[in-house]
């Protein structure tokens, strides 16, 4: 069983039971795995790969959803709805849980365009109110200063940080609650990887956060609550500070001590 | 209504209108091939393979004489267009590369693929028939290797692209000289690319019509003879088809019939040949 | 001897490889020898006069041209919506199972000779048009819609591919904003996919334009404009099939060339915009 710490706070998420089989593969790829996920709080998956940290990020939102014959069993609580429910309403559920993948996706579009698309979907179409919401994501996002002169040219044109802070704008402008990591500094260099995390850091404030590094030294500079997974299985969740000193769990030492991953 | 229920009815309504599109496409296509394969069948029969065409009305009628000369008139612009094509793709892959005059060789070579046939046949009509004076199965296979050179040296061209220059390497390390390089170790490395080009090069153009209305343009009887009007199976299946005349356009049928076959089958064994490659 | 075999060997490959310019330039300026004749005789009237007259020798194209702009442009309209959504379902919509079938079949189906097409035309398609539109079903109508039947699979295919080339992330990320498959569609996938789409279909075009055997067979060859589509009519390749052979004057033969050459420099422009403007050659192992 897993060593998990009882979060005192309030959860923006409940992890139960949770089952997850890839189309095709006879084994689940996520075994029965329980976890409570901190509201307004950073909680990081780390783990060597192919312990299951990114399938279990890409459930929250259920973007697995996008390839036929994936199968999820158990639950995954928001705001005390199971959202792995057949009649969830997907569209719904990734406003409110939003994703930053480990390249950076600006689209095919203007910088303004790519902040404002999210609030599009919705039907906001008033204009004062788009450019408004796009300066603040912009703003919130520590890029307005390098951007705003240029809103409208392609968003391609920016640098790999700066194209990755865009999207952090994009997802935020929307306001959600949750916000999903997947490695969202692989591909950048160190000084956009601080201003990354710097950024992330701060967003806590607003929105809860669950981010999957394969870098430990960027779950203990980053997060609140750290998960340590293995072969599929939460080993250990625990307060970041107390889990990178002492873990409980002999295999989270040996991983964080690097003797194996 | 709030904009995402919108949304997602504009979804499902342009889904519908896509599978919907794909079932009209395919509908089309079933139709085609459906159409094509019960004519064809009911058609063909021995007489098809022994007999030569005849006048309408008569029992004994066949297209032994169009499948001979499609088989000397393709046959004879693959013996020349599938080597030719080979060596000058050789020279862009291993000599040209990435030079200014490669590349000039390439584009024109793209555009070529998708140039209007009949022209080249108007081309060899000037420069063949016309001073021949008449009609001849060279001519048509002139046109038709001059069709298939571009197709074969594109594939060649990419497919020896894809042979790893270490490979190379290594044989020059040897101290084998370029030529040998090439044809010793280079051309076995694309072996199965190669192959696939050629087999579609030959499917390409042994559809083609138009280039042969008046390069190798017809004759109903069985000719050998290359310097003579010579019959082709899509040439007689043009004629027949637009005859008055039921049993001519039945034949026509099993023209259709027995070519398209033949080029499906060439386009499924190439299909097989890069899909080993690409398992390998 | 293997340094006078080296030489040997990269001299023939190169002479080959330039033999394909040589056979390109010596198309075209044959072309306009043979044209000569005719060039001479009616100048730039022959793109202008609506009069073909074989026995009268007037040879006006007029009406080959508008033929083929006509013919190409309904095989076009009828066939770009359809191929964008048979693209769109085999790369976003189709189940697992139906896609590489029905894939494959789409292109086995492109590789079909275009004389089959023109056969089927006009003995299954040109029926139902005579039935539905009347007229002697023979007419501008029905070579549109064979030509947009032909052409549909090559579009199809090469759209499918285009789109294909969207990276699975940046489709996932709108996912993520909570898009729907079409907001996807047309907001990242279409945009991404553009020059590759439009470029394949302007290499579509330039493809139709010069097909000859799928229209002969359903078109007629009459060299009339008329606005009314179930009329027969003419396009410049149906023209040159129907014709060559029956050419018996000097400038008849020059006008037919001077067709050939038309057709030649209309399809090689439209190609090459195709080509440098919308599809910059993907490099192998690059």
């Amino acid at each position: 069983m897993a060593t998990i710490v009882d979060i005192q706070q309030e959860k923006a998420l409940e992890v139960k039971n949770f089952e997850f089989t890839y189309a095709g593969a006879d084994l689940p790829s996520i075994k029965k795995l329980n976890m409570p996920i901190a509201k307004n709080a950073i909680t990081a998956l780390i783990g060597p790969s192919g312990c299951g940290k990114t399938t279990l990020l890409r459930s929250f939102n259920r973007i697995h959803d996008l390839y036929p014959g994936n199968k999820y069993e158990g639950e995954i609580l928001f705001n005390d709805k199971n959202i792995l429910s057949s009649k969830e309403d997907l569209i719904n559920l990734r406003i409110k849980i939003g994703m930053i993948f480990q390249k950076p996706t600006a689209f095919p579009m203007s910088i303004y365009d790519n902040v404002a698309y999210g609030m599009r979907l919705q039907g906001i179409k008033n204009k004062t109110e788009l450019s408004n919401r796009v300066e603040k994501a912009l703003q919130d996002a520590a890029i307005w200063k390098e951007v705003k002169d240029r809103l409208k040219h392609d968003a391609n044109g920016l640098s790999g940080g700066q194209q990755q802070r865009l999207c952090i704008a994009r997802a935020i402008a929307v306001e959600p609650e949750v916000l999903l990591f997947d490695e969202p500094t692989s591909a950048l260099d160190p000084i956009s990887t601080a201003g990354i995390e710097e950024l992330v850091v701060e967003l806590k404030e607003r929105v809860s956060i669950i981010i999957v590094t394969h870098n430990m030294q960027q779950a203990a500079r980053v997060s609140d609550y750290t998960g340590f997974m293995y072969l599929g299985e939460l080993i250990e969740l625990g307060r970041t500070e107390e889990m990178f000193v002492s873990p409980r769990e002999k295999l989270t030492e040996e991983y964080i001590t690097g003797k194996f991953g | 209504m709030t904009h995402t229920q919108k949304r997602i009815i504009i979804n499902k309504v342009v889904m519908s209108l896509s599978t919907l599109s794909a079932m009209i496409g395919m509908t089309f296509l079933f139709w085609i091939l459906g159409v094509l394969v019960i004519n064809g069948i009911e058609a063909l029969n021995w007489t098809t393979f022994s007999e030569v065409g005849a006048p309408p009305g008569y029992e004994e009628s066949g297209l032994k004489h169009a499948l001979i000369g499609q088989l000397y008139i393709v046959g004879v612009a693959a013996f020349a267009g599938v080597p030719l094509g080979i060596l000058a793709g050789t020279y862009l892959s291993e000599y040209g590369q990435k030079s200014r005059l490669a590349e000039i060789i390439r584009d024109v070579s793209d555009i070529m693929m998708s140039a209007p046939s009949i022209v080249i046949g108007a081309f060899v009509y000037a420069i063949v028939v016309t001073p021949m004076g008449h009609f001849s199965g060279w001519a048509g296979s002139i046109a038709l290797t001059i069709i298939m050179l571009p197709i074969i040296l594109r594939t060649t061209d990419d497919m020896l692209r894809l042979v790893p220059a270490t490979l190379r390497e290594a044989a020059f390390a040897l101290g084998a000289p370029k030529y040998k390089v090439i044809l010793q170790v280079v051309y076995r490395g694309a072996k199965v690319g190669i192959l696939t080009g050629v087999l579609l090069g030959v499917a390409r153009v042994a559809g083609e019509t138009a280039p042969l209305l008046f390069t190798s343009f017809n004759d109903n009887f069985l000719n050998t003879d290359m310097s003579e009007p010579m019959a082709s199976l899509t040439v007689t299946m043009y004629n027949y088809a637009t005859s008055p005349y039921e049993d001519w356009q039945k034949l026509g049928w099993a023209a259709a019939f027995i070519l398209s076959m033949f080029i499906l089958g060439l386009n499924i064994i190439a299909r097989v040949f890069l899909m080993k490659k690409r398992g390998k | 001897m293997n340094q006078i075999l080296d030489k040997i060997f990269a001299h023939a490959t190169k002479f080959i490889a330039l033999s394909v310019l040589l056979i390109v330039a010596w198309i075209f300026t044959t072309l306009f020898e043979q044209s000569l004749f005719s060039l001479q005789a009616s100048g730039f009237d022959f793109i202008t006069e609506t009069l073909w007259a074989p026995n009268l020798e007037k040879f006006g194209a007029l009406p080959a041209i508008y033929g083929s702009v006509v013919s190409t442009f309904l095989a076009m309209v009828l066939a770009v919506p359809i191929a964008i959504g048979v693209a769109i379902f085999l790369s976003e919509l189709a189940p697992a199972k139906l896609k590489s079938p029905v894939g494959v079949s789409i292109e086995l189906l492109a590789a079909i000779p275009s004389v089959i097409y023109g056969m089927w035309g006009l003995f299954y398609f040109v029926p139902i048009v005579r039935d539905i539109f009347g007229g002697v079903g023979i007419s501008m109508l029905s070579a549109g819609i064979v030509l947009s039947i032909m052409i549909l699979p090559f579009m199809a295919a090469v759209t499918r591919d285009a789109m294909n080339t969207t990276p699975d992330i940046l489709k996932e990320s709108a996912y993520a904003l909570g898009g729907t498959k079409w907001d996807v569609i047309k907001d990242v996938i279409i945009p991404y996919a553009k020059a590759g789409i439009i470029g394949s279909f302007i290499l579509a075009l330039g493809r139709a334009i010069g097909e000859t055997m799928a229209v002969t067979f359903v078109m007629g060859n009459v060299h009339k404009i008329s606005t009314d589509l179930t009329q027969p009519a003419t396009s410049i390749p149906v023209a040159l099939a129907n014709e060559f052979t029956e050419a018996d004057t000097q400038i008849y033969y020059s006008s037919l060339f001077e067709l050939s050459l038309l057709l030649l420099v209309i399809s090689f422009t439209i190609i090459s915009i195709a080509k440098f403007y919308f599809l910059r050659r993907k490099r192998v192992g690059a």
